[in-house]
């Protein structure tokens, strides 16, 4: 009986002691059980990405420009790729999280800046998160005060269960769910040569390269490409202990999630330029939704309103748990969603502080959420170049990684260049909402 | 003999065991513990310190900001 590479040692213990596997008869039923075991991290980590403040730039990049930014979208995918795959390959090498190995590698300094930076834009983004839910509910007929609470409580019991699989399998469906974005777009009818065109020849709008473009743009780059989900990825292959035979396998995943997420952010762009095509000014993307469901019905707007939640409810899980694994990483305590709650109190304990008390400044009247969803924006911008800095470091790292695993020259050739050009962009970002005046119109 | 007990095993080879990643023996991965904090080279300790420098600057460019929301200061070329 052939036994795949990934559990030969099975062959050395008694049959109690021996890993459940399934029986499959082919090479082929072998390789897709295989991948669709592996399966999960990649997409989750792409498609959570689409979080509400993600929706919200997406839209506005349709309602401004129409289609003429669906090309950016296929620039920042193999991007976005390379530095996931990265995050696999150390995920995989090291079985340890992101965190870890910052503060294993460069010292307690770098260490205690990079998990600080993560923690602090990772909460102010929960609130984010949870400010989109309070803007869509409301115009479902459900008040934030109650709908708020529900969801955070929601969140909570689907990882405080102990187990990593149910877990992964909740996330993934929701992340599938996402596919009604194509539905959305395709019910919008965008003139569809003209989106082909401009999703493979780059343009720019009539209005040429203008401030807001720029702004717009550095947005998107940095909305796609987020800190939060090096640390993510790498925790999340290790908690569920992939193992060397299943780097190919996760480079799939990671690739295939990749291109979801880009075609469900090309349609969300569709939908925003659809409600500019019907007259209407964007503010935001429930505001949006209700108008299209005055002008094509009331099911494009409960599709959307319903996507904008589901997008926020993906961010909020990946963000708080990437907070949660790396902190119980750095402080050395049990950090598995395979863990009961008793045995990982504090594991659990920063997973469910950070949805409830960004749950609870939501709900706060007068809460300055503008000035906080600025503030993300900016401190995300800053953070990226760092932690993008030191995940190139680590992979270029011979004596961690050894030749399997460490970058090739090519690697570090395209992931120098995304540093820099990821550098200059932050830097615009960052003087722009910070420095306005700097930028005529 | 070997051959031939490779070709009688691989004959009867017609089942594959597919076992998920966390239902697996636990691999046993690089070692990291031996290692302490990474010998810096000159590519790596130009990196950090641009990273130094570029923190550095948005810090001010915050500071800056945050001086002038205060009302402190006025904007640049007024």
């Amino acid at each position: 009986m052939y036994v795949s590479n990934t559990c030969k040692s099975s062959l050395e213990f008694s049959n109690e002691s021996a890993p459940r596997g399934l029986v499959v008869h082919t090479p082929f039923a072998r390789n897709l059980l295989t991948f669709l075991m592996v399966f999960g991290p990649g997409l989750i980590v792409m498609e959570a990405d689409n979080d509400a403040g993600a929706v919200s730039s997406y839209i506005q990049a349709g309602a401004l420009y129409g289609t003429r930014l669906l090309w950016l979208m296929l620039v920042l995918l193999p991007i976005t790729y390379f530095v996931q795959e990265m995050v696999v390959r150390l995920g995989i090498a090291t079985g340890q999280g992101h965190a870890a190995m910052i503060y294993k590698r460069f010292g307690r300094w770098w260490g205690a800046f990079s998990l600080f930076d993560l923690e602090l834009v990772n909460f102010l983004t929960l609130v984010t998160e949870f400010a989109a839910i309070a803007l869509a509910l409301p115009r479902l007929g459900v008040p934030a005060s109650f709908g708020v609470p529900a969801f955070a409580i929601a969140l909570i019991l689907i990882v405080v269960s102990g187990s990593y699989l149910r877990w992964e399998r909740i996330v993934v469906g929701l992340c599938l769910l996402d596919g009604v974005w194509f539905g959305i777009a395709w019910y919008l009818r965008p003139p569809l040569l003209q989106a082909v065109h401009d999703s493979l020849i780059p343009t720019l709008p009539p209005t040429g390269l203008t401030p807001d473009l720029m702004f717009l743009t550095v947005a998107i780059v940095g909305t796609t490409i987020a800190p939060w989900q090096l640390f993510f990825q790498q925790s999340c292959v290790a908690d569920k202990r992939l193992r060397f035979g299943d780097l190919n396998w996760a480079r799939l995943d990671t690739f295939l999630g990749a291109c979801f997420t880009v075609v469900v952010a090309m349609c969300m762009m569709v939908a925003g330029g659809a409600s500019s095509r019907l007259g209407f000014s964007f503010t935001d993307p429930a505001r949006m939704a209700a108008d299209l469901g005055r002008a094509l019905g009331p099911g494009l707007k409960l599709g959307i309103l319903l996507m904008m939640c589901n997008a926020a409810v993906l961010g909020t899980t990946a963000i708080s748990l990437s907070s949660a694994w790396a902190y119980g990483e750095v402080k050395g305590w049990p950090h598995s969603l395979e863990i009961p709650f008793r045995d990982a109190p504090a594991f659990y304990g920063v997973y469910i502080g950070c949805t409830a008390l960004a749950a609870a400044i939501v709900l706060i009247p007068r809460a300055p959420l503008q000035l906080i969803i600025l503030s993300v924006q900016v401190l995300a911008g800053i953070m990226l170049p760092s932690a993008i800095i030191f995940l190139q470091l680590l992979l270029d790292d011979r004596e961690l990684l050894g030749e399997r695993f460490a970058n090739r020259r090519w690697n570090n050739w395209i992931n120098w260049t995304i540093i820099a050009v990821l550098f200059v962009l932050s830097l615009i970002l960052a003087a722009q909402v910070i420095a306005p005046e700097l930028f005529p119109a | 003999m070997r051959a031939m007990m490779s070709h009688s095993a691989e004959t009867e080879w017609t089942q594959f065991v597919v076992v998920h990643p966390l239902r697996d023996v636990p691999e046993e991965k690089l070692d990291t513990s031996r290692l302490g904090e990474r010998p810096l080279g000159p590519r790596a300790k130009l990196a950090l310190f641009a990273l130094r420098a570029y923190l550095l600057l948005m810090t001010s460019l915050v500071v800056y900001h945050a001086i002038g929301l205060a009302g402190l200061v006025g904007p640049l070329g007024r």
